[in-house]
């Protein structure tokens, strides 16, 4: 009887354990996904189909720069084409990067991505970028990678973002699969 | 279960599934590992003493001996002296149970905790050890920067670890819920129970988000995934929102009990119930829960932004409100009542300044901006070794002169214990009180030279860690002194100020105890 009470708490705790493992591993695609729709630590919008580009244009100009990055493990050359630019918010723009595998094999490389300040990612909305997909260079090889975006007319309506002038989108290009053997030892 | 069957040998220890055998065990296991890295602790303030590198030209050793002390000292002496030492030994004689709830499952967690620390000394001697701080971050952590199997080996050891404490936090929840003598309401229940049972609870939240973590960290350096690999799509970030998710209760796990003991203490050698009861236990879950919702405050230089990083102060700020409470309801206690400063409240006392100590200097680092510039400097290490180590250490140092009469039959000798007290609070504090200085100047931790700037405050808290040692050592010594010269204790020996149940079974306390359940009329000594 008594056991049996023991037995049903003990059963509870040991849900409870694994509720809380779960929860560990769940918190990868769950921070994510919130990051994504919140903006959260500088994850710019992807905007997806026909989103209302250019339909309230404002015609405030707003500056963005543009980072670019290689790891060290990736042998490529990474730049953008311009390093600023300037566009009218709610207006659809196309930048261009050129990337060029200076390396000796081909490579397949795979760009990270942040937008700051920080409390202008939710408003800074990608339509089509090369970072959705990873990309691969022949050895030599020299392409320009387009990413298109917008800056959402509601970044007037936020008291605290409204008085961003300045965006600065980053990329990071990392290879695709770890170079160093994790298995090495 | 007959009172005769008392297994000897061997047997009785290996097989054990007595409660207070196992509690033996874990604090002779705790005493082990406390000389270990308590070792290693001196061996690092050998090398600190001057500037330059005196002793240990290998600096990958002296990452090593730091993880290790911190690993050492956090799972393997607070946690288990605390928690599966004074836990076991006492919570069913408070509560009036004949036993854990699972008796076997106990034994499994003694045993696994055993292997735990095995395997931590195995990581130590392989492949260059783990020399990795024992918050473990990536990527110093990975397989770029350490290839060995140390690393491996040292996540093993915390897994088991790990698995040894839910076994004995669930044990130890199962015996309180259910097992308590008729009469033995919860809110009747001894403050050291309630501590016990919020810590449990802590370690069942945390201890499986440190080990989904770790798992991650395991398949990130041998099976090719990205958790914590930016080029991956992972975040290495990650890995401390989870570290700290954990490592912060963590803190608490370590804290909580010696709050309960301390209640004990105080209110036995006032002579006077503890003030507060009800507001005492509360606090402790207040504690226990805010704990959970405040760890980013170890990464105030990651780059959060501006709102979370405010969000975090604020949070952080408040768990001075609970803890404030016990604070000053110690005091009410101890307020009015008839002191009698034997060595336990000795110890108790010391615990209390040292606690607000190190509590002060927690609230300054809570501040976002101040952090920026303390991060990772030895004012940090003197904030969490005040709260943490010696502030634990102390109420075990307690714990150990109040129940020894209980545990062993053999009351301590009272001029040993108030020399030891004294060797001990001298020792600390002039150990770690100059840390706040260097901290301050800028000294970084966990580097073995420093400029000459450091030089003076760094000899002083030396020396500190020499006077702590022979504190140390003489403390082995009382050990030896009352187990083999201790007079014999009687059932109680603290007079009318000790009421709970642990002291109306005769001293030491018989294998089997509470086979008939003591009947609970009124609260015992807790209202």
């Amino acid at each position: 009887m008594t056991n049996r009470r023991h037995i049903y708490t003990a059963a509870s705790l040991f849900l409870l354990v694994a509720g809380m493992v779960g929860l560990a591993f769940a918190s990868v695609p769950l921070y994510r996904l919130f990051c994504q729709v919140t903006g959260f630590g500088g994850t710019p919008r992807v905007a997806t189909g026909g989103l209302s580009t250019g339909t309230d244009s404002s015609d405030r100009q707003i500056t963005v720069r543009f980072d670019s990055n290689v790891n060290s493990a990736l042998p490529w050359r990474f730049k953008p084409v311009l390093r600023q630019t300037s566009v009218r918010i709610g207006e659809e723009k196309l930048a261009l990067f050129t990337a060029e595998n200076i390396g000796e094999k081909a490579a397949t490389g795979t760009a990270s991505f942040n937008v700051t300040p920080y409390k202008a990612a939710r408003y800074f909305a990608k339509v089509q970028c090369f970072c959705f997909e990873e990309q691969r260079l022949e050895a030599g090889q020299k392409v320009d990678m387009p990413v298109s975006f917008f800056v959402d007319p509601e970044i007037l309506d936020d008291p605290n973002a409204r008085d961003v002038s300045t965006i600065t989108l980053s990329y990071t290009f990392f290879p695709a699969e770890p170079e160093g053997d994790a298995n090495s030892w | 279960m007959s009172a005769a069957h008392h297994p000897t040998g061997w047997r009785r220890w290996v097989y054990s599934t007595n409660h207070k055998d196992i509690g033996t065990m874990y604090i002779v296991l705790s005493m082990i590992g406390a000389i270990i890295g308590g070792g290693m602790s001196w061996y690092i303030r050998l090398e600190l003493a001057q500037p330059g590198i005196q002793f240990i030209d290998d600096t990958q050793l002296y990452n090593v001996m730091v993880t290790a002390h911190g690993f050492l000292m956090v799972f393997f002496v607070v946690m288990p002296a605390m928690i599966g030492g004074f836990g076991n030994w006492f919570v069913p004689l408070m509560i009036g149970a004949p036993d854990m709830s699972f008796p076997r499952m106990n034994n499994i967690s003694f045993w696994l905790l055993a292997a735990a620390l095995v395997l931590l000394v195995l990581a130590g001697v392989t492949g260059g050890g783990p020399g990795t701080g024992w918050t473990v971050y990536p990527p110093l952590s990975s397989a770029t920067y350490h290839p060995g199997p140390a690393v491996d080996l040292a996540i093993l050891s915390l897994h088991v670890a790990g698995a040894s404490s839910i076994l004995g936090a669930i044990n130890l929840i199962t015996t309180i819920v259910n097992m308590r003598a008729p009469g033995m309401t919860m809110h009747r229940a001894p403050l050291f129970v309630w501590a016990i049972l919020v810590t449990a609870f802590l370690l069942l939240l945390a201890i499986p988000v440190l080990a989904g973590a770790l798992t991650m960290l395991l398949t990130d350096r041998n099976f090719g995934t990205t958790f914590f690999v930016p080029e991956g799509g992972g975040d290495p970030i990650l890995w401390q929102h989870l570290f700290w998710f954990f490592g912060h209760p963590e803190v608490y796990i370590i804290i909580i009990p010696a709050f309960g003991i301390i209640s004990q203490i105080i209110a036995t050698f006032s002579k006077k119930p503890v003030f507060g009861y009800l507001g005492m236990a509360y606090a402790m879950c207040a504690i226990g829960f805010v704990g959970f919702v405040v760890w980013a405050h170890h990464m105030y230089t990651v780059g959060l932004d501006v709102n979370t990083r405010a969000y975090f102060v604020l949070a952080t700020m408040v768990i001075a409100v609970p803890t404030g409470i016990k604070i000053f309801s110690w005091l009410a206690t101890m307020w009015g009542g008839s002191i009698e400063l034997k060595t336990p409240m000795l110890f108790a006392t010391g615990f209390i300044a040292l606690f607000v100590a190190g509590g002060v200097t927690g609230v300054v680092l809570s501040n976002a901006g101040m952090d920026v510039a303390l991060h990772d400097t030895y004012y940090v290490v003197a904030h969490f070794h005040y709260v943490l180590s010696i502030a634990a250490v102390f109420a075990m140092y307690a714990g150990f002169y109040y129940w020894i009469g209980k545990m062993s039959g053999r009351q301590y000798s009272e001029t040993l214990g108030k020399i030891h007290f004294w060797a001990s609070f001298v020792g600390v504090n002039l150990l770690f009180f100059p840390q706040h200085f260097l901290g301050a100047a800028g000294m970084p931790r966990r580097i073995p030279d420093y400029p000459d700037a450091y030089a003076g405050w760094n000899m002083v808290s030396s020396v500190g860690a020499l006077i702590t040692a022979i504190g140390t050592f003489f403390f082995l010594y009382i050990v030896w002194h009352t187990l083999t010269r201790g007079r014999a204790a009687e059932a109680n020996p603290w007079g009318v100020g000790a009421t709970t149940l642990e002291w109306t079974v005769p001293s030491p306390a018989p294998f089997h105890t509470h086979e008939d359940l003591p009947k609970i009329e009124a609260a015992q000594g807790v209202e």
